[in-house]
């Protein structure tokens, strides 16, 4: 049975129409930061098992970003924000 | 030999240029239609989403917040494209894509239990009513689905995949013995 997400913009679809970029959860180094914290920014990711906040592209339904919460473990979904929305400290 | 691809129906090779008999399910894909993609500028959203909606003649498909399909049923592309220009002037940005998208007409009693072995969503008239349109997954194409009536939905795909798309509706309308031609309105 397909993992469901509920896109805001779209309703619940199945995960196939979803591309999975990674953890939410990353704040960009300063420009001058020391190349310690930028090799942790671009490369060291943990993995965690439970609840973690990821980066969804709704691909073949809207193209919005959305930020996924959810449990790397039971595929329980916490929650779904349209990017933009999740950035501007706005949450629907 | 030169070929002239313009103004050629991607289709042209795969139907009849007539229409021919017609089982309960059908597929037809109508030719010449005018399509533009409606994009609203920064916080204009409403504004040219009320505008859409007060355009008359012209149906209107979600695909994404602030981003539509307009499609017309009489007018060429350039009326289609003078038209929403006036219309949403300074409110949105509007592309011709009547070269670019092909429309799919899919009607019968059976239509939904075709579809349901393409794409992934809950197609009940209660879910999915009359006048809806999305952007969905259909096998391995994203197409704009959109329910025209109890039983028709209209599919816009891009035109490089309308071929891939045609095989893959009739392979899932063979059960039903799908026909399938070019609508007679052209
Ligand atoms: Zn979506």
């Amino acid at each position: 049975m397909a993992s469901l997400i509920h896109c805001p913009h779209c309703g619940v679809r199945p995960k196939e129409e979803f591309s999975i970029r990674g953890d939410a959860s990353l704040v960009r180094p300063d420009p001058e930061a020391s190349d310690e914290a930028w090799h942790e920014y671009v490369h060291i990711r943990a993995n965690p098992r439970g609840r973690y906040l990821e980066h969804w592209q709704h691909v073949a339904g809207c193209r919005r970003w959305l930020v996924v919460e959810r449990d790397t473990f039971t595929h329980q979904v916490f929650s779904v924000t349209d990017g933009a929305a999740a950035a501007r400290g706005t949450s629907r | 030999m030169t070929t002239t691809y313009i103004s050629r129906h991607p289709l042209e090779d795969r139907l009849p240029l007539e229409p021919g008999i017609r089982a309960v399910d059908h597929l037809e894909v109508p030719r010449g239609k005018a399509i533009a993609t409606v994009m609203a500028m920064d916080g204009e959203e409403a504004a040219v989403a009320a505008g859409l909606a007060a355009s008359g003649d012209v149906s209107v498909r979600f695909v994404a917040p602030g981003e539509w399909l307009a499609i017309s049923q009489s007018d060429t592309p350039e009326v289609l494209h003078r038209n929403l220009s006036l219309l949403l002037a300074e409110a949105a940005y509007i592309f011709d894509q009547s070269d670019g998208r092909v429309v799919f007409r899919l009607s019968g009693p059976n239509v939904r239990r075709i579809l349901a072995k393409g794409v992934g969503i809950d197609l009940h008239a209660s879910a999915f009513e009359i006048g809806t349109s999305s952007n969905v997954l259909c096998g391995h194409i994203s197409v704009n689905l959109a329910r025209s009536g109890e039983n028709e939905f209209e599919l816009i795909v891009m035109r490089s995949f309308a071929e891939s798309l045609f095989d893959d509706l009739r392979a899932m309308g063979r059960e039903f013995d799908l026909s399938a031609d070019f609508a007679a309105e052209g």
